[in-house]
């Protein structure tokens, strides 16, 4: 056999693997109902209750932050986020959470919100705040 | 019913917009002519060609039109013009209007068609007998960014954006429906924050000119595929790729620089799509490069060459179309916002996809494809390996980055990888050992053909060398606590730094000239090293368990909590460090926190270090809290931090307010109620932050310079305050001047104290001091994050190095070209 068929068959392997791996590593957008069903992390999008109570309290704990969050089902739950509260997050239009649930509370690894810009009226932005685990590999 | 409008300038707006429309005509025109002239039989016909010069002539001069007209719009604040009102404010520097041309997408896309029309009139003067050809691609995506701005309506659908489109036009609001709006838009929004920042106003139009270049080689493939001139491209194609991918790649790290040096990212790649989309075809074009000095030695691969040079462009087109039409969507943090361009950045896609394809189809039986097998121990063969490895890297890169298009392709509602991070670093690590490794062990090999025992020997002894320099390295950067990768990474890496240094000691005794490649790979190679050490060992310095009160169902989780507050002079330990938060100052927009770190030796108690660190955060009422790190830098490593929460949080406005009518009444309402105390010298008073002693009476105190008559008094009352460990002197003063009493309060904001000389009481033979303190919990603080970046100079020289291995290169390659 020539050897740029070795090659070939090579790097379509690899090609193959590359795809199955991605496709195995992608996550999944779901609702509060199915994080509590499963034990992996998944998305979950959904907006800020305003009327319930945002706490974060740095004179507290620096790396707690807690609110309350619908998902698109209008499912309820509670949040806890190991970090900084995100600035602006009040006014927050659509939250994306990654993380899982623990009993009865959501603890997300990371939040992405989408604002209505404060900064371009006619524009939409998405700002993301990553939790703690900063480099961890 | 037409409003006449007053106070605007239209001039410069439809100025640009002529130049627009020009620009678009001119390089259409252009492409057109060029076309003409090289299917054109006749050989001594020039007349083709003149015109399609003629019309990139014209289109330079449109293109610096455009950019003359925006530059006058919004250095003159033009608000009337929505570029202007959106991306620019009168408060905004000079130097700074550069930064806001590449704020929106306008004045990028006008950016990337400065560059093009530049590269286009030096292949006009350089190109000789590839001037049509090659000049038709150029002027065609030249044609297609010029279309990108012209923001007309055409067929019932806007065509491009313009930048020249007016504030009334571009948003809707009752206020346009005065003649005289222009009174009540005061100012603009001014430039984002983050992008006033002198690296923002050299990156964006290196990594463009690095974008832009691309087009070069792209269009020597094709016009060789078009002109059946299958060898001859190969030579200039090589000199303007290495050309291509040193600026794309120097634009690349300065980004990195940009995020490492002035945004909390915590670090210098995060692996977001936009910063993806520029190193994608960077990897395709480098595999590109090796391949075509594979087909030049040997005559092999020429189909591997042309595809990764084309593919290389058709990328750009690609990650202009992930970053600019919107589909990122809620993927990306900082991706262009949609301006509902999206099947017009498809159709420049696809019309370029169609045209390689049409060429690749057609010419496909002439192709010199070699039926003759590789020589196994040739350096091409391995160095087309490697091509064929980052190619495959950057194959994943893609697939991941284009989740959201998937999506959008199969309806599928899959979520990007909820690591992504560490996805990357990983599966990317995994490439780099395989093409570190032949970096290295091709340098063994000769052109053509080896001797393979002399090879074998040599690279197992390199091998030996190379495993037992990275064991040391390992062990002492904390390496082996993290994944075998990464170890293998660094094993690649110092391999193909010793293979390299021996190859260029072999320059030296004068058996070769490549220097270029062995200094380009040494750096690379430097670069992984910092980078994959720097993230695989990066430590956060500010964990903290100090948190209290939010019931142990939190506590369980283990979760590392990596902010940490610092209260006002309140000194923490932040790992070998002390740290604290001294004090505050406001300059422009940003707010500086003045945090300083000792670093006391445990034994002796003595200060081994001491500086102060200025992490600064922009309050802005329109942005919220943006904060910037500051870095102490070593040699070995760096020392990150970084503010998230500040606690007051002072505005811009709210300084000149205070400049402007600070009221005594309103300060004293940071403080508790005053209590006035009676004393004599030598009494002490303990208030909550400590002593307060009355030294001694200074009899003629001076403030400032108030003259004294000769019946006025003026007293001084000298204290010394105690507080949190450390000792303040401060003197009010108490005057009677012309039989009226007046005293002068002092502040020690480090004692959260402040004391008025209020009163002598001659009866009682005593003074009167009162004391206003600042109620606790009310200190101020800041919530910082501080990490530790160890060898990541490695990271920047490695960099340098390889740019000066390129430039080397280049040189090289261009005598060849001269002497050929």
């Amino acid at each position: 056999m020539k050897k740029s068929s070795i090659l070939g068959i090579v790097i379509i392997a690899v090609a193959i693997c590359i795809i199955i791996s991605t496709y195995a590593d992608t996550s999944t957008y779901g609702s509060f109902n199915e994080a509590k069903n499963t034990h992996s992390e998944l998305h979950v999008v959904g907006h800020l209750n305003k009327d319930k109570q945002l706490i974060y309290d740095a004179k507290k704990d620096a790396n707690y932050f807690s609110f309350f969050m619908k998902d698109n089902k209008g499912e309820e739950c509670k949040i806890v986020f190991t970090g900084t509260k995100p600035q602006d997050f009040e006014r927050s239009e659509q939250i994306v959470l990654t993380g899982q649930m623990v009993g009865n509370e959501f603890h997300a690894s990371k939040i992405l919100m989408k604002c209505p810009s404060k900064y371009i009226q006619d524009k939409v932005e998405v700002t993301e705040a990553n939790a703690t685990k900063q480099a961890s590999i | 019913m037409d409003i006449q409008y007053k106070g605007e300038h239209l001039l410069p707006g439809q100025l640009g917009q002529l130049f627009v429309i020009l620009a678009f005509g001119s390089a259409l025109f252009s492409a057109i002519s060029y076309y003409f002239a090289t299917v054109n039989k006749n050989q001594l016909d020039n007349s083709w060609r003149n015109l399609a010069r003629y019309g990139y002539f014209i289109n330079t001069l449109s293109v610096v039109g455009i950019g003359a007209c925006l530059f006058y719009i919004i250095y003159t604040n033009l608000f009337e013009y929505h570029y202007a009102w959106a991306h620019s404010s009168r408060t905004l520097p000079v130097y700074y209007i550069i930064s806001s041309y590449w704020e929106g997408q306008e004045g990028s896309f006008w950016l990337w068609g400065f560059w093009q029309a530049v590269l286009g009139n030096i292949l006009i003067w350089k190109a000789k007998s590839w001037e049509n050809p090659v000049m038709a691609v150029v002027a065609l995506s030249q044609a297609f960014l010029a279309s990108m701005l012209i923001g007309i309506e055409m067929f019932g659908t806007r065509v491009g954006s313009s930048p020249f489109i007016l504030l009334r036009n571009a948003i809707e609001g009752p206020v346009f429906s005065r003649p005289d709006y222009l009174n009540y838009i005061k100012d603009g929004n001014g430039l984002n924050p983050l992008l006033q920042n002198y690296w923002m106003v050299i990156h964006p139009p290196t990594l463009f000119l690095g974008f832009a270049s691309m087009v070069v080689p792209f269009a020597y493939a094709i016009a060789g595929l078009w002109q059946r001139r299958y060898k001859e491209w190969i030579k200039p194609a090589i000199s303007y790729s290495l050309f291509a991918v040193m600026v794309l790649g120097t634009g690349i790290i300065m980004g990195s620089f940009w995020a490492y040096e002035s945004l909390n990212f915590g670090g210098f790649w995060a692996w977001d799509p936009v910063e993806n989309a520029s190193f994608i075809p960077w990897l395709t074009l480098i595999g590109g490069v090796h391949v075509l000095i594979v087909y030049k030695n040997t005559g092999h691969s020429y189909f591997t060459a042309a595809f990764l040079v084309i593919i290389s462009f058709i990328l750009v087109l690609y990650a202009s179309f992930l970053t600019r039409s919107g589909i990122l969507g809620s993927t990306s943090v900082h991706a262009f916002t949609d301006l509902g361009m999206t099947w017009q950045l498809l159709v420049f896609l696809f019309a370029f996809i169609a045209i390689s394809v049409w060429l690749f189809v057609t010419r496909w039986k002439e192709l010199p494809i070699t039926k003759k097998d590789e020589e196994t121990y040739s350096r091409e063969f391995w160095m087309f390996v490697g091509a064929v490895f980052l190619a495959l890297s950057c194959l994943q890169l893609v697939i991941v980055t284009s989740i959201p298009v998937w999506n959008a392709i199969f309806g599928t509602k899959t979520a990007p990888p909820t690591e992504p991070v560490r996805l990357y670093n990983i599966v990317q690590s995994s490439f780099a050992v395989v093409i570190t490794l032949l970096m290295g062990f091709a340098q063994f090999l000769k052109y053509k053909r080896s001797d393979a025992t002399t090879f074998l020997i040599r690279s197992l002894v390199y091998l030996f060398f190379a495993a037992l320099i990275s064991a040391v390295i390992i062990v002492l950067s904390g390496l082996y606590h993290t994944h075998l990768v990464y170890m293998l990474v660094i094993f690649g890496s110092v391999y193909a730094v010793l293979a390299n240094t021996k190859y260029l000691a072999d320059i030296f005794k004068g058996k070769t000239k490549l220097v270029g490649s062995a200094v380009a790979h040494i750096g690379f190679a430097l670069l992984l090293v910092g980078a994959v050490i720097s993230t695989g060992t990066s430590r956060v310095i500010t964990i903290n368990n100090s948190g209290v009160g939010f019931g142990t169902e939190f506590e369980k989780v283990g979760n590392s909590r990596e902010n940490l507050r610092l209260d006002f002079n309140t000194p923490t330990k932040i790992g070998v460090y002390t740290a604290t938060y001294v004090g505050d100052s406001l300059n422009g927009p940003n707010h500086y926190f003045k945090v300083n770190y000792k670093r006391i030796d445990d034994k002796t108690g003595k200060v081994k270090e001491n500086f102060t660190l200025l992490p600064n955060a922009q309050a802005n009422r329109k942005m919220g809290l943006v904060s910037s790190p500051d870095t102490r830098h070593y040699v070995f490593k760096d020392m990150y931090s970084y503010v998230s929460i500040a606690w007051p949080m002072k505005f811009q406005d709210d300084q000149t307010a205070e400049n402007e009518g600070h009221t005594e009444a309103n300060e004293d309402k940071e403080y508790a109620k005053p209590v006035a105390h009676e004393m004599n010298i030598g009494d002490t008073i303990r208030y909550r932050a400590g002593l307060i002693i009355l030294k001694a009476l200074n009899k003629d105190a001076k403030v400032r310079d108030i003259p004294l008559a000769k019946n006025d008094v003026s007293v001084g009352a000298q204290l010394e305050v105690q507080s949190n460990g450390k000792v303040f002197t401060t003197e009010p003063v108490f005057m009677i001047k012309g039989g009226n009493k007046f005293d002068f309060s002092k502040k020690v904001d480090s004692a959260d104290l402040k004391v008025r000389f209020s009163n002598i009481l001659p009866e009682k033979g005593k003074l009167e001091i009162t004391t206003y303190v600042k109620p606790e919990g009310e200190k101020p603080y800041i919530v910082i994050k501080a990490i530790e970046f160890p060898s990541i100079n490695f990271f920047w020289s490695g960099t340098i190095i390889m740019v000066i291995g390129f430039l080397l290169s280049i040189f090289r390659r261009n005598k060849e070209l001269k002497t050929a």
